[in-house]
């Protein structure tokens, strides 16, 4: 009988601390939108962050630091990329399930292959053990034009069906390379 | 009388005391609940307002910057670069997954070349190059039975790209043979006599082997060869039974080459486990 007069706040703490795990979580999910802030928002951020903290000299990592990180990061990634031929447009992140060693991620991405759009989808499981961590696609998702070549969506569908994610990359490199090599052939001999 | 009066009014102040004393506890624990739902309330609250300006933000809604929605800080400048650390971060552990990653060195560039059998990824191999006067291969992990040197005096001065991608090629066709040699023996070791014999390269396998597993003979043997080193798939299965063996058994030997030579091998053996093929 007196338990609820206290039943009522219980069961209001567990939907606000139910809430609060959602919203935090969704928080989190959202943060890993690879758009999340405009280049000019970072520009601007790498300016003044570098003007107002000059003199701050406390525990984390230093001015300097971390303009010096993100210069590293960005130039390895441009390299990649050029180098590839594979530009990612975007990329976004949520975690599935996370319980202990597993974390399961989803992840969605776009780019271009040399001229070549894609888009897919997939599912990453990574299990941390002693000395490693291994992971596994699943549930791989990919939207390609194929254009005229039949063998580009076969060859699109069996990668999908394994989960082979790796392949696919392979793959859609050689092939936009040849595809480009002749595109260039034959605008040469208009 | 009056004693038993006494008594009774003793008694019923101690009731009275210990109900008060109740009522105090009670109080104090609706209290602690009441406080405790403010707080929650305030904390859910402003996580509400720091999601609605993320997703306005997200959504690309002009003049989010500026207003002043109450209890949402604007994000500081060193968490806006924190951020694009990590976001830059995450794109390059996705160039990992595609096959080749790197990073550019005081020298030249470190490419990583990893490995994967369908949407298993396996281990990956570095590849250390100086870049000039002329590209050189400074230091690698690449083990010694992958054709390194040919490859690279065959593509690496005039296409890096075709080089990496040939050697690409290698590693995951190695890659995708050891683990299926792996698996066969993980999944299926009832079925194999002993071990299956394998060399570095695992390019040829001899096993001796039989359908279904709790058999004490094991009347196949097969030797797979594989041909091609840039595929994980046998070019050549020789498959033979044990003379003396029952007919059925001779019979299912050129069946077997050929699952053998068109499914991987921890499939193939999959495959005999089906109803069809329990008849031994």
């Amino acid at each position: 009988m007196e338990n609820s007069m206290y039943q009522v706040y219980e069961d209001e703490i567990q939907l606000l601390e139910e809430e609060i795990k959602m919203l935090a979580e969704k928080y989190e999910d959202s943060q890993q939108e690879s758009t999340f802030f405009s280049d000019e928002e970072i520009l601007m951020s790498i300016k003044s962050f570098q003007g107002e903290f000059q003199r701050e000299l406390k525990g984390h990592e230093s001015p300097s630091d971390l303009k010096a990180q993100l210069e590293s990061l960005e130039t390895d990634l441009s390299f990649l990329m050029k180098f590839t031929g594979i530009w990612f447009t975007s990329h976004s992140k949520k975690t599935v399930e996370k319980t202990g060693s597993r974390t399961i991620q989803k992840h969605r991405l776009s780019g271009n292959c040399h001229s070549l759009p894609f888009q897919l989808e997939f599912q990453l499981l990574e299990i941390k053990n002693k000395e490693s961590v291994s992971a596994v696609i699943t549930d791989l998702n990919i939207i390609m034009e194929s254009g005229e070549y039949s063998g580009v969506s076969k060859f699109v569908s069996s990668t999908e069906e394994h989960g082979n994610l790796l392949a696919f990359f392979r793959s859609l490199s050689s092939y936009a390379e040849w595809y480009e090599h002749r595109r260039c052939t034959f605008l040469h001999f208009k | 009388g009056v004693l038993s009066h006494l008594e009774m009014l003793e008694a019923q102040a101690h009731e009275l005391a210990l109900k008060q004393e109740e009522t105090e506890q009670q109080e104090e624990k609706l209290d602690r609940l009441k406080a405790r739902v403010q707080e929650l309330r305030l904390q859910r609250d402003e996580l509400r307002a720091k999601v609605d300006l993320q997703q306005k933000r997200l959504l690309g809604k002009e003049g989010v910057v500026t207003s002043g929605v109450p209890g949402a800080a604007q994000p500081s400048d060193r968490a806006i670069l924190e951020w694009k650390v990590k976001s830059v971060q995450a794109m390059l552990q996705v160039f990992y997954l595609t096959g080749i990653s790197g990073k550019l060195t005081k020298h030249g560039v470190c490419f990583c070349i990893s490995t994967a059998y369908e949407g298993t990824y396996l281990d990956s191999y570095h590849l250390d190059l100086i870049t000039k006067p002329e590209v050189q291969i400074r230091r690698h992990s690449v083990p010694v039975f992958i054709p390194l040197e040919q490859l690279a005096k065959k593509y690496l001065q005039t296409d890096i790209r075709r080089f990496l991608s040939a050697l690409s090629d290698h590693l995951n066709a190695y890659a995708g043979r050891r683990y299926q040699a792996d698996q066969l023996q993980e999944r299926f070791s009832d079925r194999l006599e002993g071990t299956l014999q394998r060399n570095s390269l695992c390019n040829m396998l001899v096993f001796n082997y039989n359908m279904s597993g709790k058999k004490q003979t094991f009347p196949f043997s097969a030797k797979l060869l594989y041909g091609d080193l840039c595929r994980s798939l046998p070019t050549e299965a020789i498959v033979s039974c044990t003379p003396g063996a029952p007919a059925s058994l001779a019979e299912r030997t050129a069946a077997h080459s050929d699952v053998f030579r068109r499914l991987a091998l921890h499939k193939a053996f999959e495959s005999f486990s089906s109803p069809e093929e329990s008849l031994d």
